[in-house]
């Protein structure tokens, strides 16, 4: 592949990546997110394999497999199997009415592109204009996490601030190291697994998994 | 004397003669000789502004004799002859009207007197060139329009109340003017506008900041900009129509000539953040004033919020324009400034027609309730076709003007894009989302304004016997309406001679911003061209054409008037019309968040059983948030503050002596 | 204006008028085929206009020459932007008379004249249905002028035929991001306001779910045929306006008679498969309720807001 057709291929797979992270904001049916996370830690892989394509280095390779693994079918097919049994299906009620927070994810995007350049001092290749895009959908992810109610949106949110953190990584060096990548991801598990288990307590004692009822165990 | 002051002198002359013979005549005499007077007055001043623009000017007058110490200043350039010319074409239909509209109830010694004496000082704000003549014409405006505000203020309380916003908020703005032109002033050699523009760049940079902001609050409350524009929809409906036309299609305009005149041309122009600071400015005002007209059900009250939208929409544009002349793109600030001086004079034409056609339906049905009208334009065809027109000119249709205006406004916003600097690309889709979504909502608020005010059947037994208003009143609307037209067929006649007022903002303009060839305009940067006689034009074509193709096929030309179909419904009342309130009930929803409507819903039951509803009574109310939140709480503690310093004032002469001999000794250690 | 410019322009009115009532025919039937019924043949919309032309004319009892002039200038504005769209050539000297801006409001014109039409009659189900359009109208306004925004950035010009032949020069663009955002998000807009599924659907007879067929329940006879032609130019133009948009390849950049002749060819193929997308679509998604309607708009809006800030981060 030429080097054009390759930063294309990047720039289409990042803004796919993107486009997830308000196809989450945008829908209220839990299932239609996770999808949308799927589709999104497919995006990430292919931006880790396409700069391993291009730098001719097997490490982001093998590393796009795992997360290929991990966040496209694992995490997803998890969470799916989540929503079945919780009979949850749609985050009914959120803090903020969907257009406004589309609307606050678009302003915070444009907010991301203004500060962001300052910041990291980027160079001006395509894989380093594109951080600002990465950045935008960790921020993309605090705002979801933010605004939503149900255990599920929790968790999708805490998924986008992770592939937005993991795509900084990979457009910057290229990939962090291979076992600090693992780690990660096995931290991501458990992080799913724990909040599995908390929704399935809070199902039990409230009946549903809408978080501001932890309020309740301050007093 | 040159022809241009001589136009100047017969303005002033005219109006004078106007408040005099408004003192001295009684009955119908009055009304029409401050008609006419009004009326020759607004005639000159235009003349005189086209003389100027179309390069005989500008026009400078010395009056030194007149106010002591500084003397009268009048220098009329091609920027201050845009705003002359949009007041004069608001003010010559206005007061033709205003000779039919005035014989209800108006032809008062007082009102009728004040009445030349405002478009006299509407005419003359624009051409003050120094600060103490701008300050004076600017109290002048201020004081004469209060009156007229206040004019029914024995009929209505609510126009005592209007009366007392206006007059605050008209002293808050007066107030942070003098203070920032006196700074101003202080810092230059002389208080001539020519001596302010040549130290204006040479201040401190915190010194021009301070004005310029002080400038922004300060022309921008006169403007209506959110959050300064509580006033305005108080104002502008409890005024007599005539007047309401005057204050938003021609008064509001000179808070942005202010801003102009300020800061791009005796300042100079500023850093980027001015630029940016103006346009998030316009843009709030926009959405802002534009929510509040969708739900208004005052027709009055909604016109009111959409000159907020207006002047939103001009801010917006110069504030593009500062923000393209800061980052070294003054040809992209000339196309954004020649949308705001396009938009200014065909906002005047439209808003000014919206208002004369609001005040005939007051006249003839004695409401400005929506929900109770309807049916208007079967009784009163000429007033009901005018504010079609004028409706369709505010909603940028084509073929009327406001169309050209905005498409210069969105096409300057689009064109800054392919600059790498990071503020435009950041603030610029901004201000096109916005704008657009002003755009969108102000074809609803419009389509409701005229479709359930003047469409369907009348709501109420006062509207049911409406009848057309007189032909002065007529010929003030058709004017306009024409006016309307014929700016959105032949802009470029307008177009051509803006370039003058353009230079005279040389930080805002460069090269060749916007040109017409033939009958097609082209701007610079990003190309495109429209020519708006074409598609006007073509669409008038068009129109004609098709009923003759229709006959040409066979088709019948004769329609049988039959009953409403109804799907089926048999019986047809008014009461089954949607109203104004339902008709903007789904947008009022999706924007619920910004308005927070407050609902009221009561069923009542019959006697005999609960499960018969007797009635069901639904009340929607939207009060504008700015002033509950924002004013209501100043207010109270400004009330707070007056209680408490009335043990200092507390009428002992005593006291009084010795506060002044406190003063005198205080004096005294200071200058130690 | 040149004389072959206009014989252009000439050619794309008559084609467009011809061939838009085909155009709803043919999705009709492939609705009807999909879903497993016989359906009437393509040419069916053409022998209903035809057979309404020759029926009185009817005018309900207290409307006004708002409700009379509406069909002709929802026709009119229809036929404008058919002048100054390049559906078969781009060397139409008249496209310089306006450009996608100008396309924007003309459509808005229409639109405004058939809610005020809706209202004249003063009837309830007019009203509810004129309340609806303009919703849907005013929130797809700021997501079209937005995604025009974002094509006309990439061209460096507003001009549709510049932009057209930007796309034909350099056809690698379209697979940026920022393009392919700035379709969906067109897309999402020609659905809401030419009213198809799912914002409306076109062929409900159940008054309450309706938007644009309870604005025209009043008209009847020759008067319904022009509103009916207009509806369907008004869709042909917006496929037209995607296939040239997006994939412009075919369109011919002279007025030589042979490429006009393939020109008109390919676009009337490109607007028949559109059409057999769209239909094929419908027939798998449902209505959505009113007050999800701002939610598909505003997702439309935030796709165009992307597709410009998409090429400040992405090539």
């Amino acid at each position: 592949m030429t080097d054009s057709a390759l930063s294309q291929l990047l720039g289409l797979a990042i803004g796919t990546a993107l486009v997830c992270a308000y196809v989450v904001l945008w829908r209220s049916r839990l299932i239609s997110i996770v999808r949308a996370i799927a589709v999104q830690g497919a995006a990430v892989a292919v931006v880790a394999l396409t700069l391993g394509l291009h730098e001719h280095s097997v490490e982001p390779v093998a590393a796009a497999v795992g997360v290929f693994a991990l966040k496209a079918v694992i995490i997803p097919m998890l969470l799916a199997r989540w929503i079945r049994q919780s009979e949850e299906l749609r985050e009914v009620d959120p803090l903020i009415n969907i257009p406004a927070s589309l609307l606050a994810g678009g302003l915070l995007t444009l907010f991301v592109y203004a500060t962001a350049r300052q910041v990291a001092n980027l160079g001006s290749d395509s894989a380093s204009r594109a951080v600002p895009a990465a950045i935008a959908i960790v921020m993309l992810g605090l705002l979801v996490m933010t605004i939503r109610r149900k255990a599920v949106t929790q968790v999708a949110g805490f998924l986008l601030l992770e592939n937005g953190i993991a795509l900084v990584a990979f457009l910057t060096t290229s990939g962090l190291p291979l076992l600090i990548e693992l780690g990660g991801a096995l931290d991501l598990l458990l992080v799913v697994l724990v909040l599995h288990v908390l929704a399935g307590r809070m199902v039990s004692a409230f009946g549903a998994t809408d978080l501001n009822q932890l309020q309740e165990l301050r007093d | 004397m040159s022809a241009g002051t001589w136009g100047l002198a017969f303005a002033a002359a005219a109006g004078g003669i106007g408040t005099i013979a408004a003192l001295v005549t009684v009955g119908p005499t009055r009304r029409w000789l401050v008609g006419i007077l009004s009326g020759l007055s607004a005639a000159a001043g235009g003349a005189t502004a086209i003389l100027v623009l179309v390069g005989h000017g500008p026009v400078t007058v010395h009056l030194p004799q007149i106010l002591p110490l500084a003397g009268v200043e009048l220098n009329l350039d091609a920027l201050g002859a845009v705003f002359v010319l949009a007041v004069a074409i608001v003010a010559l239909p206005a007061s033709i009207y205003g000779i039919g509209y005035t014989a209800h109830g108006l032809n008062r010694r007082s009102v009728q007197a004040m009445y030349p004496l405002f478009i006299v000082s509407l005419l003359l704000v624009p051409a003050a060139a120094s600060v103490s003549t701008l300050l004076l014409l600017w109290e002048a405006m201020a004081l004469t329009s209060l009156v007229l505000v206040a004019a029914e203020h024995r009929e209505r309380s609510e126009v005592r109340e209007a009366a007392w916003w206006y007059g605050s908020m008209s002293h808050l703005s007066m107030i942070a003017i003098l203070m920032a032109l006196v700074v101003f002033a202080g810092h230059a050699p002389g208080e001539t506008f020519e001596a302010l523009r040549m130290s204006g760049r040479h201040l401190s940079s915190s010194t021009r900041s301070f004005v310029f902001v002080l400038s922004l609050v300060g022309f921008g409350t006169k403007a209506g900009v959110v959050p300064l524009h509580v006033w305005l929809p108080r104002a502008h409906p409890e005024a007599p129509s005539h007047v309401s036309a005057l204050m938003s299609g021609a008064m509001v305009n000179l808070g942005i000539y202010g801003v102009l005149r300020v800061t791009w041309d005796l300042l100079g122009g500023g850093p980027i953040w001015w630029g940016i600071t103006v346009l998030f400015v316009g843009v709030t005002s926009a959405l802002f004033g534009i929510l509040h007209a969708l739900v208004a059900r005052d027709l009055k009250r909604l016109l009111a919020y959409s000159t907020s939208e207006n002047m939103g929409l001009i801010l917006v544009a110069v504030g593009a324009a500062g923000i393209y002349s800061s980052s070294g793109n003054p040809m992209l600030a000339g196309v954004a400034i020649t949308a705001a001086l396009l938009h200014i004079v065909n906002h005047a034409a439209f808003k000014g027609l919206l208002f004369l056609g609001a005040g005939s339906v007051v006249a003839a049905t004695g409401t400005r309730d929506l929900d109770r009208m309807g049916g208007l334009l079967a009784r009163m065809p000429v007033t009901g076709a005018a504010f079609a027109v004028g409706s369709l000119a505010i909603m940028a249709l084509p073929p009327f003007n406001g169309f050209v205006s905005e498409w210069l406004l969105l096409k300057s916003l689009v064109q800054g894009l392919p600059a790498s600097s990071v503020a435009i690309s950041v603030t610029m889709p901004i201000a096109v989302g916005a704008v657009a979504l002003t755009g969108g909502l102000a074809a609803a608020a419009f389509a409701k304004a005229f479709g359930t005010g003047f469409l369907a059947r009348p709501r109420s037994p006062q509207v049911e016997a409406a009848a057309e208003v007189g032909g002065t009143m007529q010929t003030g609307m058709v004017s306009l309406a024409v006016a309307c037209l014929g700016l959105g067929l032949a802009p470029f006649a307008l177009l051509d001679v803006l370039r003058r007022a353009g230079a005279a903002l040389p930080s805002l303009w460069g090269g060749e911003p916007v040109r017409s060839v033939g009958v097609t305009l082209h701007t610079g940067g990003l190309t495109g061209s429209l020519s708006p006689l074409f598609i006007g034009g073509g669409l008038i074509l068009l129109v004609v054409l098709i009923p003759v193709v229709l006959r040409l096929l066979g088709v019948a030309g004769r329609r049988r008037v039959a009953e409403n179909w109804g799907s089926g419904r048999s019986l047809q009342t008014a009461r089954m019309e949607y109203t104004a309130t339902s008709f903007a009930e789904p947008l009022q929803r999706v924007f619920d968040d910004v308005l927070r409507p407050e609902f009221d819903l009561a069923v009542t039951h019959t006697a005999e059983s609960r499960y018969y509803v007797e009635a069901v009574r639904y009340r929607v109310g939207i009060v504008d948030g700015f002033e509950t939140h924002v004013y209501r709480p100043l207010i109270r503690v400004a009330k707070r503050w007056g209680e408490m310093s009335r043990w200092v004032q507390n009428g002992s002469i005593h006291r009084y002596l010795a506060y002044l001999f406190v003063a005198l000794l205080i004096v005294l250690l200071v200058s130690q | 204006m040149t004389v072959p410019a206009a014989v252009g322009a000439l050619i794309q009115v008559t084609l467009v008028i011809a061939v838009a009532p085909i155009l709803t025919g043919l999705m009709r039937a492939t609705r009807a085929k999909l879903e497993g019924r016989a359906g009437p043949s393509v040419v069916q919309p053409w022998r209903d206009i035809r057979k309404l032309l020759h029926k009185e004319r009817i005018k309900p009892e207290y409307s006004g020459w708002v409700f009379l002039l509406a069909p002709r200038v929802l026709l009119a504005s229809g036929l404008m932007v058919v002048v100054l769209v390049p559906l078969i050539t781009t060397a139409t000297a008249l496209g310089g008379s306006g450009d996608l801006f100008a396309v924007v409001y003309l459509v808005l014109l229409g639109t405004v004249f058939l809610v005020l039409a809706g209202l004249d009659p003063g009837t309830a189900f007019g009203g509810m249905g004129a309340s609806r359009a303009i919703t849907v109208a005013a929130l797809a306004e700021p997501a079209f002028l937005l995604a025009i925004f974002a094509l006309s950035v990439r061209a460096g010009s507003s001009s549709l035929a510049t932009i057209v032949d930007s796309v034909l020069a350099e056809p690698r663009s379209l697979a940026s991001p920022g393009s392919l955002l700035a379709l969906a998000a067109v897309s999402v807009v020609v659905l809401a306001e030419s009213g198809r599924l799912p914002v409306d659907n076109p062929s409900t007879h159940l008054e309450l779910t309706m938007i644009h067929e309870s604005m025209v329940l009043e008209y009847a006879g020759p008067d319904l045929a022009v509103v009916e032609l207009a509806s369907q130019v008004r869709l042909t133009i917006f496929l037209g306006l995607i296939a040239n948009l997006f994939a412009p390849w075919g369109i011919a950049v002279t007025t030589h008679p042979a490429d006009l002749a393939i020109g008109t060819g390919v676009v009337v193929a490109k607007l028949a498969l559109l059409g057999v997308v769209i239909a094929t679509f419908e027939v798998f998604v449902a209505k959505m309720r009113l007050f999800r309607v701002p939610e598909l708009l505003t997702a439309a809006f935030i796709l165009a807001f992307l597709a410009i800030t998409m090429s400040f981060f992405l090539t």
